[in-house]
């Protein structure tokens, strides 16, 4: 898996100005997380689901970068081996260049800088908490007075847009779906993170309120100065909020790069095709037929080669036979497929 | 979009409170009228259990040969005499201590340790899990009467083992009732971002799944208080728990059955308190079961 994996190198794509190489603020190495199936009286494992099967990529400081890709891609496993919520079965998470639960990097300090957003607004905040205590939970486990954090916690309930006085003293379920969203936004912003991971924050959300928690993160963003990662299957908001865009598919990343030369220039099959299953708003442009037929295979025996190569229309016999790395396609713009990787063997490919 | 409240006074304002979850399910709970009786005649059983000096008529252990066997309403013994005379009323006051004792005792000791059993395999999972869960239900598989009695036997008769042989019979279902609820709570979202806060386990298990757990938890248990009172009572009756002259309800149902054809009625009276006793704790938990049904 690691062989033929290629390490993104600092693009700098966050930053359209300046063109000095940055330092990456989280990169992830060739994280691998299979999921045993377990069958048998003893439990023993005969399959395993590759949930998350060699994915690499840095996220620069500043920066949001989305990840789409259809149920299923391992979009959210990825968030959670991020977040050290499982331990990946290989590669690695640096946090500046610093492995967390390392002497230099505890993991309490690692999750103090990086933080998740779930997307079950309801499911994510105690029940039996007051939603101040939910907020003030997490800086009073980094030593905060609990005095302290409350009023922490009621700060950041007025900087979401929830007045305090009105909302600390409540219960998550007196709250609406939006509103419980603001208040996990804040407790992620109770240990005044660097980076916050967003698992479909606002895919639950009506469209309205959606909108509206968008901008609280872009206001925080500027405010704070955040770093997320934006992890939707909503192609629009995910083109709205992010400035690079990571696409996955089973378990792998099959094409990264800027917002715009994605949306406007994919260069993997499988972008385009997803890309292409987004409603035009023109009557006159609707879509005539499905662009992507089928479920995506089995990820517990994934196609081999290119895992696309069972859906793909340009598939050929080198898909099939070989994995494709990811290939520099454009600045900053990576694909994982072999017609744009020269001297593949493609037809497609340049010789 | 993000209001402009000073954050003086936002440190200073007054904060809107809603009403907490137990407050909520208390008010739930009083609206039930049948569980607030059942409630009432357990706090009146729990006030005589406490005040039986002051309330029975007669000494319960003074017998005399000349009045065995009185039936109910016998002048100055309302309730009747027993078997050696002594007199039923001041017997079954006295004996709410021990049957009342005997039935509580067991099932807090139990939810103590089987909540401690059943949370930490739930919230550890794996290994840990395996081994503790097994264990328990090869504790499980023995049907609990059988098991009071064969431990009981072993010990020997007596309080303190008849309270040790019901604990150990009550933990199992507790257990397993704690580490199911366990399971499915450690696995929600909150729990999961408690982690990702840097939570430890401790401050995860006290903050986070102990307040959502022990509840239904709570309610199994006052469940299995009417159980545990009847399985007493059995001990007693068996000559396993309380021993003679002591009045328990269970005892006094043996020691009364040889008069069962000549004063039935008075010998029905110990089951009667016990069958009071259990039907409502049964009844209080029905009604605090679902005054915790809360629907949020």
């Amino acid at each position: 898996m690691a062989s033929d994996t290629v390490m993104t190198r600092a693009p700098a794509a966050a930053q359209a100005t300046g063109s000095e190489p940055v330092r990456p603020l989280l990169e992830a190495a060739d994280l691998v997380k299979h999921f045993p199936i377990k069958s048998g009286l003893l439990g023993r494992s005969n399959a395993v689901v590759r949930a998350v099967d060699g994915v690499t990529f840095s996220l620069y400081p500043g920066e949001t970068l989305g990840i789409v890709g259809e149920s299923g891609c391992g979009k959210s496993t990825t968030a959670r081996v991020l977040m050290n919520l499982i331990k990946p079965d290989s590669g690695n998470v640096l946090l500046n260049g610093r492995a967390p639960g390392t002497p230099e990097l505890s993991l309490k300090a690692f999750r103090s800088q990086v933080q998740m957003v779930f997307q079950d607004s309801y499911a994510s905040l105690n029940p039996r908490l007051t939603v101040e205590d939910s907020i003030a939970y997490g800086p009073t486990v980094h030593g905060v007075s609990g005095t302290d954090a409350v009023r922490r916690a009621r700060r950041l309930l007025d900087r979401v847009g929830l007045d305090p006085r009105r909302f600390a003293g409540r219960y998550p379920h007196e709250l609406s779906g939006g509103q419980r969203q603001r208040v996990n936004i804040a407790r992620a912003l109770a240990l005044e993170p660097k980076v916050i991971i967003l698992d479909e924050a606002v895919s639950a959300l009506d469209k309205s309120v959606e909108a509206q928690v968008l901008n609280l993160l872009l206001d925080l963003k500027e405010e704070i100065g955040l770093t997320y990662i934006f992890i939707s299957h909503d192609l629009e908001v995910v083109r709205f909020i992010a400035n690079r865009v990571m696409v996955m598919y089973l378990g792998r990343v099959a094409e990264i790069g800027p917002t715009d030369a994605l949306y406007t220039g994919g260069r993997h099959p499988y972008t385009t095709a997803l890309l292409g299953s987004m409603l035009s708003m023109d009557p006159d442009e609707r879509t005539m037929e499905a662009p992507l037929a089928g479920d995506p295979p089995n990820p517990i025996d994934p196609p081999s080669g290119c895992r696309f190569h069972t859906r793909c229309s340009f598939a050929e016999s080198v898909c099939s036979a070989k994995t494709p790395a990811l290939t520099v396609s454009g600045t900053g713009h990576f694909t994982a497929c072999h017609m744009v990787d020269p001297g593949s063997g493609h037809s497609k490919a340049a010789a | 979009m993000v209001q402009a409240v000073a954050p003086a006074m936002i440190d200073d304002a007054t904060i809107e409170r809603s009403p907490g979850y137990w407050s909520t399910v208390w008010r739930r709970f009083r609206r039930d009228p049948v569980a607030m009786i059942a409630l009432g005649v357990i706090v009146l059983l729990i006030l005589i259990a406490i005040l039986a000096p002051y309330i029975a008529p007669h000494d319960p252990f003074r017998g005399a040969t000349l009045r065995r066997l009185r039936p109910p309403g016998t002048p100055g013994y309302l309730l009747g005499t027993d078997e050696l005379g002594r007199d039923m009323l001041s017997r079954l006051i006295y004996g709410a201590r021990l049957s009342l004792f005997m039935g509580v005792t067991p099932v807090f000791l139990a939810l103590f340790i089987g909540s401690a059993i059943g949370v930490t395999a739930g919230y550890v999972g794996g290994i840990v899990n395996t081994l503790l869960m097994r264990t328990i239900d090869i504790i499980f598989a023995f049907p609990s009467v059988l098991l009071a009695i064969a431990l009981s036997g072993a010990m020997g008769a007596g309080i303190v083992n008849g309270l040790i042989s019901l604990t150990i019979v009550f933990i199992p279902p507790i257990a397993r009732i704690a580490e199911s609820v366990t399971t499915s709570v450690r696995s929600l979202d909150y729990v999961e971002a408690a982690r990702a806060s840097g939570a430890g386990a401790l401050s995860i298990v006290r903050k986070h799944v102990l307040g959502n757990v022990l509840g239904p938890i709570f309610v199994y248990a006052m469940s299995l208080i009417a159980v545990s009172m009847i399985l007493a009572s059995g001990l007693s009756f068996l000559g396993l728990g309380v021993r003679p002259p002591e009045p328990e309800w269970g005892l006094m149902l043996n020691t009364l059955r040889t008069a069962l054809y000549t004063q039935p009625m008075l010998c029905a009276l110990p089951g009667i308190m016990i069958f009071i006793t259990s039907i409502s704790f049964n009844l209080l938990t029905d009604g605090l079961r679902s005054a915790m049904d809360i629907k949020a």
